[in-house]
């Protein structure tokens, strides 16, 4: 009995040590506050020109100001609009964050740029 | 159930071993993030990135990733492949390592002034590379750890620190290490230290210098464990300043162009030995254990060096010389080959020594000092002749005495076991053997004094057996003193005992042979009104006592003696046996502290063997018929052996 309490207290131990050495993210804060992060196992950065290519995703290293590890998704989505399937039609022009247009049906996983009539959002693209 | 047990715990453990890694990747330069450990990594005006307050600048970056690797602490890897060396960086120290990687040439500037987390940082080198290298400069100690490195740099030193700091130099365990620089270089060693060098390691490192010295430091060198082998120097060995030490491991010296192991004063003026050898700078040598084996041939190289003293408290301790004398036009001297050679004074208390010298003028121990020994086991030969230079520097041998003794001193050099200016003692559990075989080859040489008060001294020499003289340069008496332990002094060409002051036989057991008239077994200089004192011990003097002698112990001669046979001699009933030589002088004379009764053509069945074989002292003996002893006033051998002036 005394053996089999001892495992189960070092079980406990050892995922928390394993939890404390590993994150799940690495999370990008941009100068305007916004967070994105990006899944952290096995990742593989890059950086060419004022591009930084975080495994699919590139960010604009004049953008950002800092990165570091976290347990969970710190994505903000309160300063990145989600834009309706009718919103989205109304769009004239779109971005990436190097300041290319990309079309419609360009679109890969990252942050863009949607300018409309009637004013301008950023999306993030799943 | 045990089993299972253990293994469940072991293969928790290796979970638990798991870590995540942020890496930096910079030409051949990767440096390794814990990633618990980065906290904000930050970008800085768009193009530096810091982490764990090392800068990058973005442009220089090859790649970034994270993985599951852990990372140790204070380490930084470098591995040697052929033409290229790859260098990870542990990220805790990274802020305080600026990498330079050219090819396989790998050169490190540590800037940290303090231990980092507690601790230093550690270099660990593996791999080969047959034109690299590896040079650090820092402010702060460090260990530089070699763990299967084969490095050669035919441009320079294959290690350089220029960290005047203390540097621990380790073989790893189960390693086999091995170094070479190049020829004609300005290095000063194939391994090269500004500051302490401790050498350390359970492993084997191989060292060849081929510009100068192969281990070469500019303050303190240690060895500890580790296998040390100079494969080759054009100077020497190992060569140090402040001290030497070393304390247990195996070093080996061979092919050297110079001294095995020299070590020098650092400043102008010698602190001693300091407690704990803490800021010391003696020049002096300590041998406390391990095996040393050094064979030096260049003429006038000395095995071991020091500008201070040798002291040795045990140890396997080898050393051979082959080389012969040269000509020092600017001390205007004539100087020769020592296995071991002290400007201090040479301390022996352990330890076993085999010194050999074959060169011509080679000289088993020289020292400007003192010479004592208390304890080990010290076997001395030499077995050149002597070495002399005309007044132009040019350089001979002489193989007669006679011939020498038209030489002053500054130009000659005789081939004697022990020579040191200061005084010799000798006591304890000390034994100590000397052979010569070359002309002008004295056993054991003061230019101050000579007292014997205890262990075993057994010397067969071409000369004078045993010797101190009284240069008016030491101040010394010329006195010899003997009070105890067991004495043998044989000499096939002059006295067995020479004393050029008085001559005190206090005690011990002595066995001196003198070779023919005029030498004697036990003389004292006469000439100037110094005398023989027998006050006490056992006495067996083959060729007669000085004339003039004080005879406070009654001695008795036998009118003759056979030569290569074995006496019984007993004294208030102890035996002791002795075998008489194939030569020397005419009286057999014997002392003790009774009347002693001696017999010839003994058996010896049983005892203690001493003087490699020509005694045992006590001995188990029959048969033999007796002796005739006569009374015995001195004299019997001639006139004061040896020639005063000498040396």
């Amino acid at each position: 009995m005394r053996k089999f309490t001892f495992l189960c207290l070092f079980f406990v131990g050892l995922f928390t040590v394993y939890a404390e050495n590993t994150y799940s993210y690495l999370t990008f804060e941009m100068t305007d506050g916004a967070k994105f992060s990006v899944q952290a196992s096995s990742l593989s950065l890059s950086v060419k020109g004022n591009v930084l290519t975080v495994g699919e995703y590139e960010f604009v290293v004049s953008n950002l100001t800092k990165m570091y590890f976290s347990a969970v998704n710190e994505t903000t989505t309160t300063k990145v609009d989600t834009v309706a399937d009718a919103a989205f039609d109304e769009a004239v022009e779109i971005y990436n964050l190097k300041g290319e247009k990309v079309g419609k049906k360009e679109l890969s996983k990252g942050v863009f740029i949607v300018k409309k009539r009637n004013g301008t959002n950023k999306i993030v693209v799943r | 159930m045990k089993k299972i047990y253990i293994c469940f715990v072991a293969f928790l453990l290796a979970f638990t071993a798991v870590g995540q890694t942020f890496n930096v990747q910079v030409g051949n330069v990767v440096y390794r993030f814990p990633a618990s450990r980065t906290g904000d990594m930050e970008f800085v005006d768009g193009n530096l990135l810091v982490v764990m307050g090392k800068s990058f600048a973005l442009a220089d970056v090859d790649a970034m990733s994270v993985n599951e690797v852990s990372v140790q602490d204070n380490n930084v890897v470098i591995s040697y492949n052929g033409e290229a060396a790859m260098v990870e960086v542990s990220g805790n120290v990274a802020q305080f390592v600026d990498v330079t990687v050219k090819g396989a040439h790998v050169s490190v500037a540590q800037s940290n002034v303090d231990a980092v987390d507690g601790d230093e940082i550690t270099y660990t080198l593996s791999g080969a590379a047959t034109d690299g290298s590896f040079s650090l400069s820092g402010s702060y100690k460090c260990t530089v750890q070699l763990a299967g490195l084969e490095l050669a740099n035919p441009g320079g030193a294959a290690i350089e620190i220029a960290n005047g700091k203390r540097i621990q130099l380790s073989a790893k365990r189960g390693t086999v290490n091995t170094l070479a620089d190049g020829a004609g270089g300005s290095q000063k060693g194939c391994v090269y230290s500004k500051g302490q060098l401790q050498i350390q390691g359970n492993g084997v490192l191989n060292v060849t210098g081929n510009t100068k010295h192969a281990i070469k430091s500019g303050d303190y060198i240690s060895v500890k464990n580790l296998t040390l082998n100079i494969d080759g120097a054009v100077g020497d060995g190992i060569s140090c300043n402040e001290y030497f030490l070393m304390e247990s491991g195996c070093v080996v010296i061979d092919g050297v162009g110079d001294d095995g192991i020299q070590c020098d004063l650092d400043g102008t003026a010698s602190t001693g030995e300091t407690a704990d050898h803490d800021d010391e700078d003696s020049g002096n040598i300590y041998i406390l254990g391990g095996k040393v084996d050094i064979r030096v041939t260049a003429d006038a190289a000395k095995g071991i060096k020091s500008d201070g003293d040798v002291r040795i408290e045990g140890g396997e301790i080898a050393v051979n010389t082959a080389g012969g004398g040269v000509w020092d036009s600017e001390d205007v001297k004539t100087k020769a080959s020592s296995c071991i050679s002290a400007d201090g004074n040479i301390d022996i208390t352990g330890g076993v020594l085999e010194l050999a010298s074959s060169g011509a003028g080679g000289k088993g121990i020289n020292g400007d000092g003192a010479f004592t020994a208390v304890g080990g086991v010290l076997s001395v030969s030499t077995s050149g002749n002597a070495v002399v230079a005309s007044s132009s520097g040019s350089i001979s041998v002489v193989t007669s005495s006679q011939q020498l003794d038209r030489y002053d001193s500054d130009y000659k050099s005789s081939p004697k076991g022990i020579k040191v200016d200061g005084s010799i003692v000798i006591g304890d559990s000390a034994m100590v053997s000397v052979s010569t075989a070359g002309a002008g080859g004295e056993g054991i040489e003061s230019k101050y004094s000579i007292e014997i008060t205890g262990g075993q001294v057994a010397v067969n020499a071409t000369d004078d057996a045993i010797n101190a003289s009284n240069l008016s340069s030491t101040g010394g008496t010329g006195d010899i003193s003997i009070s105890g332990g067991l004495v043998c002094a044989r000499s096939t060409g002059n006295d067995g005992i020479d004393s050029n002051g008085n001559c005190y036989i206090k005690g011990g057991v002595v066995y001196a042979i003198g070779s023919s008239q005029p030498e004697v077994a036990i003389d004292a200089n006469s000439e100037e009104q110094k005398k023989l004192y027998v006050t006490g011990g056992t006495i067996i003097a083959i060729g007669g006592l000085e004339s003039g002698s004080s005879l406070t112990q009654s001695c008795y001669q036998a009118s003759s003696w056979s030569k290569n046979s074995w006496y019984s001699m007993t004294v208030g009933g102890e035996t002791l046996a002795f075998r008489t030589p194939a030569s020397g002088g005419t009286t057999l004379v014997v002392s003790g502290a009774s009347q002693p009764t001696l017999k010839s053509g003994v058996t010896v069945s049983d005892g203690t063997e001493v003087f490699g074989g020509a005694a045992y002292v006590p001995a188990t003996v029959s048969g033999g018929s007796s002796v005739t002893l006569s009374s015995y006033s001195g004299g019997g051998g001639g006139p004061g052996g040896g020639w005063p002036g000498r040396h």
